[in-house]
Order: structure tokens, then sequence, then C-alpha cells
């Protein structure tokens, strides 16, 4: 043995040791630190770095939704509705620990307005406020005489001399309709379409994102569903939650991993033995993946401390380039002359595979220049896994495979004939006739083509969770937690004053029919400016000397000192109102999310919007234009932008890498190196031009499959424009093996129904196949061909 | 031992039905027509008011339709309750309308006015706690709320009639105190005036 024939084999060795430690690592990781990865889907949405008092917002309005369930119990009749809610939270009640309900608090139900008397004389509904300052003396005196002597007055909070003008009870009544859910019964209740309903709120104590919180509370919640239909048959039950998206989501991205691993796995097993007619290249193949998979996912833990589900979704599609150095050396052994030794035909083809890997690398961490961590972590992951099935097959295939290991298979026999009769690209018009004839086709798709970077497009919840989300949402008149106004100020009247300042503009918009109503603390505790605009005016208007007060007492016969004492007792409740006190009073539970407080030194809180139409966010975002300290809110517009710019900007870098990658190669393939880009760039131009035939819109998915296309479709045009003299037809077989695996795992990734993965896959598997079939019209003949000496 | 399961058994039904049985005998002995017209007179006595204030006019009850309450003197004005909605005219002006769609509590509102007005005390029970007595012509009733909410908003009732309601009183925790007392009643195609079929 020489000095060279011990080099591979402590190179094996020394790589034994580290794939040793990574299956140490691993094992460690999932037997003994039982991680588990994350389903976490806003994970893939990128962080918004630029407002962190927006920011807050966002966490603060999501957060306080996203641990919460809500269930709607109903039934044609009242009884019949309780019956079916008891049943419901007889099956959940065992498991407050999981998942909690949130009593009501009879308590706070009943004295939420005791609590606010004592400041009645300033919460004047919007109506009255505005009669108060149009209407004539006259119209109070009638209105108080009518409110005096009828039976039912409607509304009526107190005693007559608590409001004598009904000016709390018209306040109150605006309040009460911020919600259509009303106590009743110690139940909640609410109505719609013939129906009578029972809401019932649960909060879940471990996260909604994770793992065993979605497997045990859904089948609970499955569970009390079965009960309540049990106890009323006719019974309706309408439940949201994030968990149960989260949940839906997580099965579908496992089943995809399944489906989308092992059909991968398959069709290359399957693949291999028709080509090799061995077992031992697919073991070895599967070696290099599966060395490749541990690889990344020890470094990625490393990096990350967390792994993403969708992350090993779209690391099941490694598979599909992973084997490619495994297979371009494999294809070359079975073609070589077998005086050559293993060592020394892969230094032959080092440069190849060198050059494979460059451009794949890049071609993956394209994708870790986008905003979305679930991508980067992808992208990482992918490199890592490359580079690991890389390293595997240069450590210890030459070692592992010997000059008479392979014999050729009825594929490789049949197949290899095909390149023969391949078309070349030349100048002859024969060649030039489907070139032209593909650039019509392209230019008409593309003129076809239109973008789409809505962010609900890419929503892949079942549609009977999403009718239900929609339904409650109805029935509950929710405000949107996406869409809404953030005001700043530098003090809370600041703050108060300026909402009290966008309610003005917002009511118009309640006129013309663009907002149902809309949620604001301000609604609850005016500002100081207005509680004494509104005292004011009620002494001005009701309480003077000769005003409505005292005429209604000369009509009903009582005398002045009963006016002094009215006036004085409706006086004695304008006590000032403050916002930290209204805080800390059972009344303010449902509104305290609105407030956000001190943020970076800011005082902030958030204006909602009950009944939005989507249609009129153009008209709501110019409402909050002009006022200062007030910002609309538009996350999903927003996100849905910031898709629409990368996509826009990873055009860009597509086009970059091209250049980049053109760079890398110039030197090796010099006046032949347009010819390894262009198989992949042809493909590419072809693939969006069916995109444009096919009706589907470009999203940002689209552009990054691109952007992996180029990683895979350089590999093979490096294959099929390396070693002419040498490789024979090894090449060709290398790109159909690879080729077709890919598509395998790629196609099988257009499955998915996660609508970014599908778009992905998409490309993957169109642009894939059109690479394989062009790569052959660009290779030069033989003899033109001026190949770099390789040292051997 | 079977004795003893017997006799719990027989003590259960009992309970149920004692406190079944006045509200069942008033349920048989009160007359339900489809339309029932009549004059009221009101007595309010308001805290921190020295006068009671009276009040009087006509009301109508029709089944499946409404109530319509008339005050003429000395202020005309009028209530107008239909199974959405709940309206206040003062002359020909709308002093106030609810609407069941803004407030989901409208139904039940009208349905208890209803059955107050009717004497339906089986509607009644599952928003009150009713407490009876009759004899063989008349019957007294209390009502008290079954939860804290209601309670507040109507206080304590009280309901006697014979084969129609005849007064209701109503106490109310903040102090103000109402009287009716029905009188007058039609019943039948005649009862309503012309100018009520057109309000109702």
């Amino acid at each position: 043995m020489n000095m060279g024939g011990n080099a591979p084999k402590r190179l094996a060795l020394l790589w034994a040791l580290v794939v040793c430690l990574l299956l140490g690592h691993n094992a460690w990781l999932w037997l003994g630190q039982r991680i588990a990865p994350d389903t976490d889907i806003l994970a893939l949405l990128p962080l918004d770095e630029r407002d962190p008092v927006l920011q807050q917002s966002f966490t603060h309005m999501v957060d306080s939704a996203q641990q919460r369930v809500v269930v709607l119990v109903g039934a044609k009749d009242w009884s019949d509705a309780g019956r079916a809610a008891d049943a419901y939270r007889k099956v959940l009640a065992p498991h407050g620990e999981l998942i909690s309900f949130d009593a009501m608090g009879d308590e706070s139900q009943a004295n939420w307005l005791s609590s606010l008397q004592p400041h009645a004389a300033m919460l004047i509904g919007a109506v009255q406020e505005k009669e108060l300052r149009e209407q004539p003396a006259r119209f109070w005196t009638d209105s108080a005489l009518a409110r005096l002597y009828s039976a039912f007055s409607g509304p009526k909070l107190g005693a007559f001399r608590d409001d004598p003008f009904g000016l709390f009870a018209g306040w109150a009544q605006e309040r009460a309709g911020e919600t259509p859910v009303r106590p009743r019964d110690g139940r909640l209740f609410v109505s719609g379409a013939g129906r009578e309903y029972v809401l019932l709120t649960y909060t879940l104590k471990p996260s909604a994102f994770s793992l065993g919180a979605q497997q045990s509370v859904v089948p609970l919640l499955d569970g009390a569903k079965a009960a309540a239909q049990q106890a009323v048959p006719s019974s309706e039950i309408i439940t949201a939650g994030v968990v149960l998206h989260a949940a839906a989501a997580g099965a579908q991205a496992s089943r995809e991993v399944h489906t989308i691993g092992v059909g991968s796995l398959v069709g290359i097993v399957l693949l291999t033995w028709l080509t090799f007619r061995s077992v031992k290249p697919i073991t070895l193949t599967l070696l290099s993946i599966g060395v490749g998979f541990l690889g990344a996912l020890s470094l990625c833990w490393l990096l990350f401390g967390r792994i993403h589900l969708l992350t090993l979704v779209f690391g099941a599609s490694l598979i599909g380039v992973a084997q490619d150095y495994g297979i371009y050396f494999l294809c070359h052994r079975l073609g070589a002359d077998q005086g050559l030794d293993s060592p020394r035909l892969l230094r032959r083809l080092l440069p190849g595979l060198g050059f494979t890997l460059l451009a794949a690398v890049i071609g993956y961490l394209g994708l870790a220049l986008t905003p979305f961590p679930g991508l980067r972590h992808m992208a990482v992951f992918s490199a890592l896994g490359l580079v690991f099935a890389w390293l595997t097959v240069v450590c210890w295939f030459p070692v592992l495979i010997g000059p008479e290991t392979l014999q050729p298979g009825w594929l490789a026999r049949r197949y290899r004939g095909a390149i023969l009769r391949w078309p070349r690209l030349s100048m002859a018009p024969r060649s030039l006739l489907p070139v032209a004839l593909l650039a019509v086709f392209a230019a008409l798709g593309w003129s076809r083509l239109t973008t789409n970077d809505d962010i609900r497009s890419l929503q892949s919840s079942p549609p009977q969770l999403i009718a239900d989300q929609i339904k409650l949402g109805r029935l509950l008149d929710a405000p949107s937690p996406v869409q809404y106004y953030l005001v700043r100020g530098a003090t809370t009247e600041e703050v108060l004053q300026r909402e009290e300042a966008l309610k003005r503009r917002l009511d118009t918009l309640v006129t013309g029919g663009h907002i149902a109503g809309y949620q604001a603390l301000s609604n609850w505790v005016p500002s100081r400016q207005t509680q004494a605009a509104r005292l004011a005016l009620v002494n001005d208007k009701l309480l003077d000397a000769d005003g409505p007060l005292a005429a209604l007492a000369r009509e009903i016969g009582e005398d002045p000192e009963w006016v002094a004492a009215t006036a004085a007792h409706l006086r004695s409740n304008a006590q000032p109102m403050a916002l930290e006190a209204f805080m800390r009073t059972p009344a303010s539970q449902p509104w305290r999310h609105l407030w956000l407080g001190e943020v970076e030194g800011v005082q902030a809180s958030i204006v909602a919007l009950r009944g939005m139409r989507y249609a009129s966010i153009p008209v709501l975002a110019q409402a909050g234009e002009g006022l200062s300290g007030v910002q609309w809110v538009d996350k999903v517009g927003g996100i849905s932008s910031v898709l629409g710019r990368y996509r826009a900007d990873m055009g860009w870098v597509v086009l970059g890498a091209y250049l980049v990658v053109f760079l890398a190669l110039l030197p090796r393939y010099k006046r032949r190196t347009w010819r390894v880009l262009a198989p992949t760039a042809l493909a590419s131009i072809v693939t969006i031009a069916c995109l444009g035939f096919a009706g589907q819109s470009l999203t940002l998915f689209h552009v990054l499959a691109l952007m992996l296309l180029l990683g895979v479709g350089v590999d093979y045009g490096i294959f099929m424009q390396e070693d002419a003299d040498g490789g024979g037809d090894a090449p060709w077989l290398a790109v159909g093996l690879s080729a077709a695996s890919a598509i395998l795992a790629f196609g099988l990734l257009g499955l998915s129904g996660t609508p970014a993965l599908q778009a992905f896959g998409m490309t993957m598997l169109v642009g894939t196949t059109l690479v394989w079939l062009a790569a052959p019209c660009f290779i030069v003949k033989k003899e033109t061909v001026h190949a770099t000496p390789v040292p051997v | 031992m079977k004795r003893l399961i017997l006799a719990a058994a027989f003590a259960l039904s009992a309970s149920g039905a004692q406190a079944a049985a006045p509200i069942a005998k008033i349920q048989a002995m009160l007359a339900k027509p489809d339309q029932l017209c009549g004059t009221f007179s009101q007595t309010k006595q308001l805290a921190g008011m020295k006068k009671p204030l009276a009040s009087s006019g006509r009301f109508c009850v029709v089944a499946g339709k409404g109530v319509l309450w008339r005050t003429l003197k000395p202020f005309p004005n009028t209530l107008r309750l239909k199974r959405d909605e709940i309206v206040h005219l003062q002359g020909e002006r709308v002093a106030m309308r609810l609407d069941a769609s803004q407030e989901p509590t409208v139904r039940m509102i009208n349905g208890v006015l209803f059955s107050l007005l009717a004497g339906d005390l089986g509607q009644l029970d599952s928003l009150f706690e009713v407490d009876g007595s009759a004899t063989n012509d008349s019957w007294k009733v209390s009502l008290k709320a079954r939860n804290a909410a209601l309670a507040r908003a109507v206080g304590a009732i009280a309901l006697d009639g014979g084969a129609y309601v005849r007064s209701i009183h109503m106490a109310e925790e903040s102090g103000d105190r109402t009287d009716i007392v029905f009188s007058d009643i039609k019943t039948g195609a005649g009862a309503m005036l012309p100018e009520e079929a057109a309000l109702l």
C-alpha cells in the first residue's frame, strides 16, 4: 500500500468518528431530551422589527386571543341550549389544569353599573349629547315627564331622581350595544339565525402551539361536543380557537412528512435497484442521506435551539438533492474502466462534485435571505444536510465501493441509449424553430401572469374550522384582532383625547356603513376635557334655575326645594373619573385588553372595530390620517405587503445568484459556462409561463422554488458538461437518476395541503423535469470539446 | 327499606305538587282571550318626592301581536311592544326605539311584560320565583327575580286578580313604587278601538 492508498482509509475513519458523534447527539436529543418539533405557524412569518409599540400591540391583541377557546352551544330554545352547555362543561370540568372555564362572575355582572354611579353625570350617550346641544328646554321637560308617568319606560337604571332625563340610561344602552352577549340566568346568552346560544369561554393553560396540548385538548373538545349533542341531539356546537388551527396544521404536516418522506424513499430505492441491480448502492445512498439528515438536525438544534415541523417537512425533500452526489459517483463507477481504482476515480470527479455542492448551497442559502425565520431554518437545515451527505460520499464511497461492485441493471441499459438520439442545439433552422416556438409560448405565458401576495390565500385550515370561525365572529360581533387603530400619547389624558378625536371621524364611517361600531376605553372613561365639557352641558342645559328641571317641578307640583335637592344629587354623581381607577373595577374586565399602558415611554391604546368590511379598509386607513398619535394597523395587509416586497426582492436575488454561480463556474468551464446554466434558466422561464397559462398567481413561494431549482439544475448542467472525455454516458445516467428522484420528492411536495409548500413543490416538479429534458441539448459535440486536463 | 324509599319518593313528589298547585289553579281561573283591552290607573311614589304621581289611560294585549300601553292623562304618550321591538311614542314622534337586532334582550323584556299583563305565570317561571295563593274566585301572586340584575331592574312584583289581572304592584330597590289598577276590561273583536288597532 502506498501513501495514497492509506489517506482515504484514514479519512473514512475520521468521518466514522464524526458520524458516531452525530448519532450520539441525536440519540441524546430524541431519547434523552425528548425534543418535539415546533408547530407554530406564526414562526413562518417575519418579525416586525420596525416599531416596538406596534409589535407590542400586535402581540397583545394576538396573545389575548391565542390561548382562548370560544364555544357557542345553541338550540332552538334557551333551556335546551342550557342543558347541552351543561353536558359540554361537565366533560371538561375535570381537566381544569389543561383547559379552564372562564367563570363570568355573577357579582361583576350585576354590579358593573353601580360602580359607575358616582360618575353618572358625565356618562352621556352620543345621541343624548347631541340632543343636549341642539334641543330646546321643552324637549327635556317633556322627556322627563314621559319617563315619570310611563309604567314601563324602557331601560331604567336606579331611581327616577338618579337619571330624570335618561342620559345615563342612553349611555348604558350604547355600551351594551358594543356586544350582543348578555348575561341570562347565570349564563352568557347570544342569539342569531333562529337559535339561542350559550357562550362558554375557556382558557388553555399550556401554549396553544405545544404538540402535547393539541393532542390532549382536541379530543377533549370533541368529547365535550359529543356529550352536548347526546344531551340535546338538535344542538349546534360552534368551536373556535387558535389551538384547533394549530392542531389541524400540525396533523397535516405530520401526515406529509410520512407521505413525502416515505414516497421519496421508495421511489429512490426502486430506481437504484433497477439501475445497479445491487442492494449496496441503495444502502450507501440511504447512508449518505441519513448522515445528511442527522447532521443537519444536530447542527440546527445547536444553532437555533429549536426545530420547526415545517423545516422537517421541507427537509424531507432534501432526499431529492442529497442523493445526487452518491449517484454521480456510482454512475461513473459503473461506466469507468475496472483498472481505475475508486479513490483515483473520486479524485477525478472531485472538481465536478465540488462545484455541484457549491451551486446547491448557493441555491439553498438564497432562502436564508428571506425575513422568515422558518425559511431561514429550512435554508440552513438543507445546506447543512447537503454538506454532510457530500462529505459522506467523499469520505466513505471510495473505500466501500470497489471497481467490481456494480453491474449495469435493466434500466441503465435501456436508458443509456436515449442520449444518442437526443436533439442538440445548433444554428440549424431545424433547431431554431422549436426555440422560436418556445419563445412565443413563454412570452404569451408571462403576459398572462398575475401576482398574489395575500397572506389569507396561504390559509390552509380545514373549511369546517373556517366556517365555524366566521359564524362565531358574526354571532358575537367580535372585533377584528388584526385590523385596528393604535393610539399613542405622552399621558393617559392625551391618549383619551386622541381617541375621542378619532371616534368623531369614525362616527361618520358608522353612519356610512363601513363599520358597525368601535370599542375604545374612552367610551367608558371620557378624557378629563370631555368630562368637564359634559358636566358644563348638563349644568347649563338642564339644571339651570329656570331650566327643564325647574319646569318639570312646576308641572308635577314639587317645590323649589325638590329642584335644589335633585340638582345637588345629580351634581354629586359627577366625581372625576380616572382610567386607572376604572381599570380596577369588574366593569372594565372585557375591555382591559384595549389598553396597552406604558410602552417605550409612551402611553398607548387600541381602538378596535366591529363589523368591519374588507372593502372599507382604504377608507379606514384614510380616517386615521392627519390625526397625531393615531396609526391604522392592518397586520394582514402588512404581512401581505411584506410577502409582496420579498417576492420582488427575491426575484432580484435569483438573478443575482445566476450571476454569482456563473462567475464561480467561469474559471473551470470558460466559454462553455453558459451551457451549464442555460437548461436551468430555460426551465425557469418556461415554468413561469406554465403558471401563467394555468391561471395561477405568482407568489413568493414560486420564486423561492426558482432559487432552489437553480441549485438543483446547475448540478445537472455540471454533470453534463463535466468530463465528456472519460465519463461516457455516466453523466446522462446520473442526471436521469437524480432528476427522477428529485421529481418524486418534489412532486410529492406539490401534493402538500399547505399552499406555500404546494406552490413550491409544483414549481420544482415542472422545473426539474424541464431541466432534465433540456440539459442534453446543450452538450457540445465531442470533437469541439476543449476539456481542461484533470490532474489525476 | 323498600318502604323508606317509597316514602322519600312520595315526599319529593308531594313537595313539587305543593308549589305548583296554586299556580295551576290560577292558570285555570284566568280567561285567555285573544284580545284584551281596558283602562288603567297608575300611581307612582318616587324616592325624594312628596306627592304621588297619578296617571291613567288604556291598554290592549293582543295574543301573537303585542301590547299597547296608552297613557292619556296627564300627558298623552304611547308605548308599543311587539315581538322584536319596543317603541315609545310621544304624540307622533318616536321618542325611543329598541330593536331586537341591537338589543337582544328585547324579546325577553316583551315576553315578561306580555306575560304580566296576561297573567301567564307559566312563562314567568324561568325568570322569577313564583309564589301564590288562590281562593275560589281570586288569586294573589308574588314574583321574585331569579337573578340579581333583573331584581335590580324590576324589583319585587305582586299581582292579583280573578279571571283577569286586577292589579300590579312593583317595588324597586331604589325606593320607587308603582301601583297599577285595571278596570273596564273587554275581550273579543270589539275590544280594541279603531285608533288602537291602527297603532298595534
